[in-house]
């Protein structure tokens, strides 16, 4: 050690004697590194929440029936994607990120690794939390908060409940007659709670397929006395199915029917003249002879 | 010298007895001033008080050095850290001084060229590299100086600058690369 060696370490330990200055304890060094552990692993995990929540809007978005709902395509991805939770994804990766990669030995990590470790696991998470059911419930009561977005189900409630534009969803309550020779007509519970009588001359094989399984259905249709009057009578041209996915298992409906297949009704005969004028009959038909 | 304890034994003894530090800056104080030096810490006096304030903060942080880890790539993160926190607050433009321990990053640089004799037809004077190593991007300047004048392992260089591994090997070819557009065209390898 020469001269100079031995003036910096006096000086230096001189300061250390003058200014009283100690080792900071080990703990909260160690305390430090595994906050940052901790708060990426939470990130990480909210991350694949925000995730679950996605798929669950991907999941129960109608987009084979958008043409009935919507101007246009671009409407309705505008009206549907998962903006909010796809940002709240990037937001905790991002977190996820900075936080592993501050720990003590995250900055020996490559950045690709971090980042595609953080994505995969937010994904891989995310999917068994959808698949359990949680992304449903994730995305309807988080997705409630922010005064700028509305959870899938609630949008697909407010598409569904417009009569005007021929568009009813609700609860299959009862068939009035299963018969194959008289007028089929049913009543439905819309998602406001109103009842509906609904003339179902028109509907075809899977119309009736789908209404006598029960439960909640989508109908294209027609309000039978005019936009302007309190009518609580439609007459249906289409029925479709109305499935809710990942919300976990749940009952299903029972049948409030049964028609015979050899029916006039199953067979595809052309509808009547009032269905022809709903937007749009021809893809609706195909769909509905396409199967849903 | 056989016999010497490990940095790691005296950090250990360090921890019960603040005098046994008198050895680790014995060790690193000469190191880590010409380190700093060559960051573009000129003026002596300042370079002295940044290493005062390194072996300080090294003293108060002893309880975070990990043990797996090299103490020499620990103290020179914290004198990295310094440095920085000195030009920043100082808004200071570096001033690279080098000492005739600059051959190696010469003849690095011509080795990855087959003809060098247009190089040897000049010598390139420590003023003319500093002012290249001057004009490059501080980043790259400081991997040169740590890889060529320090001869620092990649793992030491990817501790004490917190890159990944494959990262130093990026920013070691590029920094290379930028030394060379910015040496005066006499002596574009």
């Amino acid at each position: 050690m020469n001269e100079t060696s031995n003036q910096l370490a006096e000086r230096v330990l001189h300061r250390i004697e003058a200014e009283d200055v100690h080792p900071r304890p080990r703990w909260e060094f160690l305390l430090k590194n595994y906050t940052f552990w901790t708060v990426g692993a939470v990130a990480v995990t909210l991350g694949a929440v925000a995730f679950s929540a996605a798929l669950f809007e991907v999941e129960n978005t109608t987009w084979r029936l958008y043409m009935a709902t919507h101007p246009n395509l671009f409407s309705f991805v505008l009206a549907v994607a998962p903006f909010l939770w796809v940002i709240a994804l990037a937001v905790f990766i991002l977190l996820g990120y900075v936080n592993i990669r501050h720990t003590n030995r995250g900055y020996r990590y490559p950045l690709l690794l971090i980042a595609a470790g953080a994505v995969l696991t937010s994904v891989t998470l995310g999917s068994a939390l959808y698949a359990a059911g949680y992304g449903g419930r994730v995305e309807e009561a988080l997705g409630s908060i922010p005064p700028f977005y509305r959870p899938i189900l609630q949008q697909e409630h407010g598409w569904w409940l417009n009569p005007n534009r021929g568009l009813l969803g609700g609860v299959v309550m009862s068939v009035a007659s299963a018969a194959s020779s008289s007028p089929l007509g049913f009543v439905l519970k819309d998602f406001s709670g109103h009842l509906w009588k609904i003339d179902g001359a028109d509907l075809r094989g899977i119309d009736l397929t789908i209404l006598a399984r029960g439960g909640t259905v989508r109908v294209v249709g027609v309000p039978v006395v005019g936009p302007t009057s309190s009518s609580t009578v439609f007459h249906a041209c289409f029925v479709f199915p109305w499935r809710v996915f990942g919300l976990g298992s749940r009952p299903p409906s029972s049948p409030v029917a049964v028609f015979s297949s050899s029916t006039e009704r199953m067979s595809g005969i052309a509808r009547s003249d009032v269905c022809r004028g709903i937007r749009p009959y021809k893809q609706l038909r195909d769909l509905d002879e396409n199967g849903f | 010298m056989p016999g010497e304890s490990t940095d790691e034994e005296v950090v250990r003894r360090t921890i019960t007895d603040k005098d046994a530090f008198a050895e680790l800056i014995g060790r690193y104080e000469a190191k880590l001033g010409r380190y700093l030096e060559r960051l573009g810490l000129g003026v002596r006096e300042d370079r002295e008080d940044v290493l005062q304030n390194v072996f300080i903060k090294a003293y108060r942080n002893l309880n975070s050095f990990d043990p797996s880890l090299s103490f020499s790539s620990w103290i020179y993160r914290i004198a990295h850290n310094e440095a920085m926190s000195f030009f920043r607050a100082r808004r200071a433009r570096p001033q690279v001084v080098l000492g005739d321990d600059s051959d190696f990053l010469l003849s690095e640089l011509r080795d990855e060229h087959a003809d060098s004799t247009r190089a040897a037809e000049r010598r390139l004077s420590r003023e003319e590299l500093s002012r290249a190593l001057v004009a490059i991007d501080p980043q790259y300047r400081e991997v040169l100086i740590l890889r060529f004048f320090d001869d620092r392992s990649y793992t030491e260089i990817s501790d004490i600058l917190q890159v990944p591994l494959g990262t130093v090997s990026t920013l070691i070819y590029r920094a290379k690369r930028a030394l060379r557009a910015a040496l005066p065209n006499a002596f574009i390898l």
